[in-house]
C-alpha cells in the first residue's frame, strides 16, 4: 500500500510538472543562447566536447536525434547544437 | 596584312572570352539544377559504439583483457524516427559472448515528448543509461552494484517509454516514464544461495503484471552544469504459481505477492572553472532495492526443523566520483591529463545466503588523445570482494571474502 502511494505521488508529480512547464516560457537569456554555447554546456555533462569536423552534416543529423533522446535535450537545444555542428565542420 | 592578322586574333580572343563566360554560366546553372534535385538524406544508417582493451594486474595474476567492444547501430528515418541498438561483445574466460544491450525504436511525437518501444536502456539513475560507455566512464569499471553482471538495478528491459526535456524558465526538466516486463525473483529452486535475488532483462514475463519506473531530473542552473535526478521503480517479481506446486510439504511457499521497490538519487555537476584552469566533474548516485519479506527454503540447512528462513531483503549501493582536467592550461600534454577518484559501496541483505558488504576505492590518471579516446591508468582496492571476481553474482556468506587490489591500464575509444 505504501509502495503504491509512492508511485502515485511520483505520477502526480510528473503530471503537475508537465502542466506547469507549459506555462513556463524560456527566459530571454535562454532563448538567446547560441548553438556553440549550448554545445559547450550540454555535451560536457557526460563526455568531452565533440569535434564538429569528425562527422558530416548527415551524420550530425542522426547523432543529433540520438543525443536529443539520450540527453533529454529540448528540441530547441538539439536544433541549435546540430546547426552549429553542421556550420563548423 | 599584319594589322589584319592582329585584329583577327583580337576578335578571336574576345569571342573566346564570351564563350568561356557562357560555359561557366552553363556550369553554374547545371550545379544549381543538381543541387535542386538532391533531396535531403531522409534515411541514414551509421555504426558507432565503443571499445576498451587493457591489462589488470593483482598480486597473483596479470592479464590482458577486452572489457568491452560494443557496436552501436543508429538508423534514422526522417526527422522523427530513430532505431538504435547496442551489441555487447565480451571475450572472457576463453568464451566469446554476444548480448543485446538494447534495441529500441523511437518516435519524436512533439516538442518534449518522445515515445520508445523495444528493449530499452532504462534511465534508472544516471550511470546505467548515460555514463556506462567505456569512453564516457572516467574509470575502467562500473561502480559496485551497477555493472551488468552483478547489478542490483535494472539496466535494460522490454517495454515502452515516454521521455523528453522541457525548459522551465531558466531551469530544465527531464522526465522518463516506462512500463517493462520487470524482474523475476530467484526462489532458490535453481540455486539456493541466491534465493531472494532479482534477475533482470527477462524476454519472457513470468506473470501478468508489469513493472513501472520513472526518472525525473532537474537542471536548476541556466548553464545546465548541475543535474539532480530521482528514480523510482515498482514491480511484482514472483510467479503466479508456487515453485513448489507439486511438493505438498512446501506448496504454501509462494512469491506472487512479493513486491520490489527501487529508488535512486543521482547528482552531476560539471563546470569549467577559470580559477583552477580546468573542468571539474562530480558524479554521485545512491540506490536502494527493497523486496518485501518472503520465506525461502534451504534444503541443506540441517540445523533447522523446517529448513526455512527469511531476511530483510534490502540492498543499497552508492558511489561518489570526482574528476579534474586542467583543460585551460596552455601546455599540450598537461591539458589532456585528467585526475580521477571514486568511492563505492555495495551492501546485500543481512541474513541472506548472498550477504556481503563491499567497499571500493579507485583512483587514477587519464590521458585524453582526443575527445573520445582515453588511456586510463588506475589503482583499485575492493574490500569484501569474493576471491573470484567473476562469480560476484553467485556469492554467498560462505564465500571467501578478501581485499582485492588491482592495477589497471585500459585504452578506451568511442567509435
Amino acid at each position: 500500500m505504501k509502495n503504491k502511494s509512492i508511485i502515485t505521488s511520483i505520477l502526480i508529480a510528473i503530471l503537475t510538472l508537465t502542466v506547469l512547464s507549459q506555462s513556463c516560457a524560456p527566459s530571454k537569456m535562454i532563448a538567446q543562447k547560441s548553438g556553440a554555447q549550448l554545445w559547450g554546456e550540454n555535451c560536457i555533462r557526460c563526455h568531452n566536447l565533440p569535434s564538429p569536423t569528425d562527422f558530416n552534416d548527415v551524420q550530425w543529423a542522426t547523432i543529433g536525434l540520438h543525443m536529443e533522446d539520450r540527453a533529454s535535450l529540448t528540441e530547441t537545444e538539439a536544433e541549435k547544437i546540430i546547426d552549429f555542428m553542421k556550420s563548423a565542420n | 596584312m599584319r594589322t589584319t592578322t592582329l585584329i583577327f586574333i583580337f576578335l578571336l580572343g574576345y569571342a573566346a572570352s564570351f564563350a568561356q563566360d557562357s560555359t561557366q554560366a552553363q556550369l553554374d546553372a547545371m550545379k544549381n539544377d543538381i543541387a535542386s534535385l538532391r533531396k535531403p538524406e531522409n534515411s541514414h544508417f551509421m555504426i558507432r559504439g565503443f571499445a576498451q582493451f587493457g591489462m589488470d594486474a593483482s598480486s597473483d595474476n596479470v592479464e590482458f583483457n577486452m572489457t568491452s567492444f560494443n557496436p552501436v547501430i543508429l538508423w534514422r528515418q526522417g526527422d522523427k524516427f530513430l532505431f538504435e541498438s547496442e551489441l555487447e561483445m565480451e571475450y572472457m574466460s576463453n568464451q566469446f559472448s554476444l548480448n543485446l544491450g538494447y534495441a529500441a525504436m523511437s518516435y519524436k511525437v512533439t516538442k518534449g515528448l518522445t515515445i520508445k518501444v523495444g528493449k530499452l536502456l532504462l534511465p534508472f539513475g544516471a550511470f546505467g543509461e548515460k555514463l556506462h560507455p567505456s569512453w564516457v566512464n572516467r574509470m575502467s569499471e562500473a561502480p559496485l552494484g551497477l555493472g551488468h553482471d552483478n547489478g542490483m538495478l535494472p539496466m535494460a528491459d522490454l517495454g515502452v517509454e515516454i521521455r523528453g526535456g522541457i525548459q522551465l524558465g531558466k531551469s530544465k526538466l527531464c522526465y522518463s516514464l516506462y512500463v517493462v516486463n520487470g524482474p523475476r525473483i530467484k526462489d532458490g529452486t535453481m540455486g539456493q544461495t541466491e534465493a531472494g535475488q532479482l534477475t533482470w532483462e527477462n524476454a519472457n514475463d513470468n506473470n501478468k503484471n508489469k513493472a513501472i519506473g520513472t526518472r525525473i531530473s532537474l537542471l536548476p542552473l541556466s548553464n545546465s552544469s548541475l543535474e539532480i535526478g530521482l528514480s523510482g521503480y515498482y514491480a511484482r517479481p514472483g510467479n503466479e504459481l508456487s515453485p513448489y506446486a507439486n511438493d505438498s510439504t512446501n506448496m504454501d511457499l509462494n512469491y506472487k505477492d512479493v513486491t520490489a521497490l527501487l529508488t535512486a538519487i543521482d547528482l552531476s555537476f560539471v563546470r569549467k572553472i577559470d580559477a583552477i584552469k580546468g573542468v571539474v566533474d562530480i558524479k554521485a548516485q545512491y540506490n536502494t532495492t527493497n523486496v518485501s519479506d518472503a520465506v525461502y527454503l534451504n534444503p541443506d540447512d540441517t540445523n533447522r526443523h523446517t529448513n526455512r528462513y527469511t531476511f530483510a531483503n534490502n540492498s543499497t549501493s552508492y558511489y561518489a566520483q570526482l574528476a579534474y582536467r586542467p583543460s585551460m592550461l596552455e601546455n599540450k600534454f598537461l591539458k589532456n591529463i585528467e585526475l580521477t577518484g571514486r568511492y563505492s559501496i555495495y551492501n546485500t541483505p543481512e541474513g541472506s545466503l548472498w550477504e556481503s558488504k563491499q567497499t571500493q576505492f579507485s583512483f587514477g590518471v587519464n590521458y585524453w588523445f582526443s575527445w573520445r579516446t582515453v588511456l586510463k591508468i588506475g589503482y583499485q582496492s575492493t574490500d569484501g570482494a569474493p576471491m573470484d571476481m567473476s562469480s560476484m553474482s553467485s556469492m554467498s556468506s560462505n564465500s571467501t571474502m578478501s581485499t582485492v587490489n588491482r592495477f589497471q591500464i585500459h585504452l578506451a575509444m568511442g567509435l
